[in-house]
């Protein structure tokens, strides 16, 4: 190849590497921030809950069931559902669908109860449970069909005909909030017996209700305001001044990079957690899901990955310069 | 039996960058569906963090970061010394047609430049699939930031293409390796590895390639 001049190079190098820039960086547009949409939250004052000791069921509680029992799974029949080839194990909650002490696929708010001892004295806590709706959700950003997303409005909602029952939005939440149900789904169309296990299902916050400016069933039902919906930069505001008034406590803030759930309590997090893995412990299987823990300050599963974004992105840019450098030194030597 | 070169360091480099950062990330992304547990792939020997899927996100990003590098590399450097041998030319679908039809028949086939018809091919057919591969890949990665977030609709599209451009990317591959099923092409796999092929196999395959070889040589020794 014959010798190349400065300038030739130059020349090159800018439309090489502009090609290079195009294909590999210039993709930033098609993710967007959603914008102009009010984004909502919910505050649970522990203080007012008393997990509706009046009654059977939590108001909470069967006014979810209600209100989104039409969202809820209709597989084929127990016992035509397969084991998880080639585990002897399979996640069937059909013929369990009573069952309010636990999250479930038929069950997505459980109130939990336990006895906290804060300042020389016992306190009762009653704490309503489901999904949290975080910020940047792990559980949606990394499953790999997209069968997940956060919505403008904040709830993050599954995609139940797309979603193919991995559970691994289970794994990476830290309160192991999405429970699955073998025997529907999109696997059952193509090999049930080898690949898939069902379907995800967590609360959507109502999201139908949202949309038309109506409240989650939870928070219309609850007889002593417990439940609080409104724009989240209200109900965070909200909950700082609770927690401030009762010298209490916030959990929903910080944990898992952010939610748009604001928990407030008199009685510290780190305690209710303490209690709440003792009562785990004593469970019949202590690894089972569905019994949320309340770890404080929990960092999100895609902290570690997102500090090596800046190297990934500099990679075309190191490699094109790399390339310069090379091409340029040895087509200077004649090569 | 004289060698003659065929491949410098940087193409080598680049090809080997791209095979073993491509494994390691169809490794690591089928890690990413939750398979290794569910078929229990975990428990074989040494195997157990196939199932931990923060070490298999971390493996996915540093080889997409290996990926992506050197596919910059390849895309400047071949840019800037104007060598497009490899890029697919008008005709090479009925050229390699005929390539393979010589290997099965034992007849004669056409005269080839440095690359086959087919290589050619391969090269476009891989060549798009990672380009599609990192570009829904980089989307995947932006999203997964704090600050970003994606329709439902969006994100459906992005990993439905990157998860189909996946499968296309391993019948390519598979097709690449199946190549070497044919002795005929047997020799240029000395030439990934050490750079060099045997010059009886160029001058008798790669017969146009071997002539401007000859005439480069020619025409430096008259500078000279």
């Amino acid at each position: 190849m014959s010798k190349i001049t400065r300038r030739d190079f130059l020349k090159r190098s800018a439309a090489s590497g502009l090609a290079a820039g195009v294909i590999l960086s210039g993709l930033e547009k098609p993710a967007r921030a959603y914008s102009g949409t009010v984004q909502y939250g919910t505050l649970i004052d522990l203080t007012r809950c008393d997990g509706c000791a009046h009654l059977d069921v939590p108001a909470c509680v069967s006014a979810c069931r209600e209100e989104n029992k039409s969202k809820f799974p209709h597989p084929v029949p127990s016992e035509q559902i397969n084991n998880y080839w080639p585990q002897k194990k399979k996640e069937d909650w059909s013929d369990k669908k009573e069952i309010i002490n636990r999250l479930t696929p038929y069950n997505w708010i459980t109130v939990q109860k336990v006895s906290v001892e804060h300042d020389g004295r016992v306190v009762e806590v009653n704490i309503p449970r489901r999904c949290m709706h975080c910020d940047n959700p792990p559980c949606s950003n990394i499953c790999p069909f997209g069968a997940q997303a956060k919505t403008p409005e904040g709830p993050v909602l599954i995609n139940h005909e797309l979603c193919f029952g991995g559970a691994k939005c289970r794994s990476v939440c830290p309160w192991g909030i999405p429970a699955r149900q073998a025997g529907v789904g999109l696997y059952m169309k193509i090999a049930p017996q080898y690949l898939g296990g069902g379907v995800m299902y967590k609360c959507d916050l109502c999201y139908h209700r949202v949309t038309k400016g109506q409240q989650p069933a939870c928070v219309e039902s609850c007889p002593r305001g417990a439940i609080q919906f409104a724009a989240k930069d209200e109900i965070k505001q909200r909950a700082e001044e609770r927690a401030k008034e009762i010298n209490g406590f916030v959990y929903g803030d910080k944990e898992n990079g952010g939610t748009s759930t604001f928990y407030v309590s008199q009685v510290p997090f780190e305690k209710i957690h303490q209690q709440l893995v003792r009562q785990k412990s004593n469970q019949p299987n202590p690894e089972a899901p569905g019994y949320p823990l309340m770890p404080v300050n929990v960092g999100n599963y895609l902290d570690t990955v997102n500090g090596l974004i800046a190297g990934m992105l500099a990679a075309p840019l190191a490699g094109a310069a790399v390339a310069g450098y090379t091409a340029y030194k040895k087509m200077k030597d004649g090569e | 039996m004289g060698k003659i070169k065929r491949h410098g360091l940087s193409v080598r480099f680049v090809h080997w960058a791209v095979a073993i950062s491509t494994i390691a990330l169809i490794f690591s992304g089928f890690g990413q569906m939750p398979v290794y547990k569910r078929y229990m792939i975990d428990q074989l020997p040494g195997l157990a963090w196939t199932s931990d899927f923060s070490i298999n996100l971390l493996i996915h990003y540093t080889a997409a970061g290996v990926l992506i590098f050197a596919v910059a590399y390849h895309i400047v450097y071949h840019i800037i010394r104007k060598e497009f041998d490899i890029w697919p030319r008008k005709g090479d679908f009925k050229e390699s047609y005929l390539i393979i039809k010589a290997m099965l028949t034992k007849g004669e086939e056409p005269e080839s430049d440095k690359y086959l018809a087919e290589q050619r091919l391969a090269y476009a057919y891989i060549g798009v699939m990672l380009i599609v591969i990192i570009i829904s890949g980089i989307i995947k990665v932006l999203k997964n930031l704090p600050s970003i977030s994606l329709e439902m609709d969006t994100l459906i599209w992005v990993s439905t293409v990157h998860n189909a451009a996946t499968i296309l990317l391993i019948l390519g591959i598979v097709g690449h390796l199946a190549a070497f099923v044919f002795k005929a092409n047997r020799p240029l796999l000395p030439g990934m590895f050490t750079g060099w092929v045997d010059e009886d196999y160029a001058r008798r395959r790669h017969g146009v390639w071997y002539r401007k070889i000859q005439e480069d040589k020619k025409t430096n020794l008259q500078h000279k």
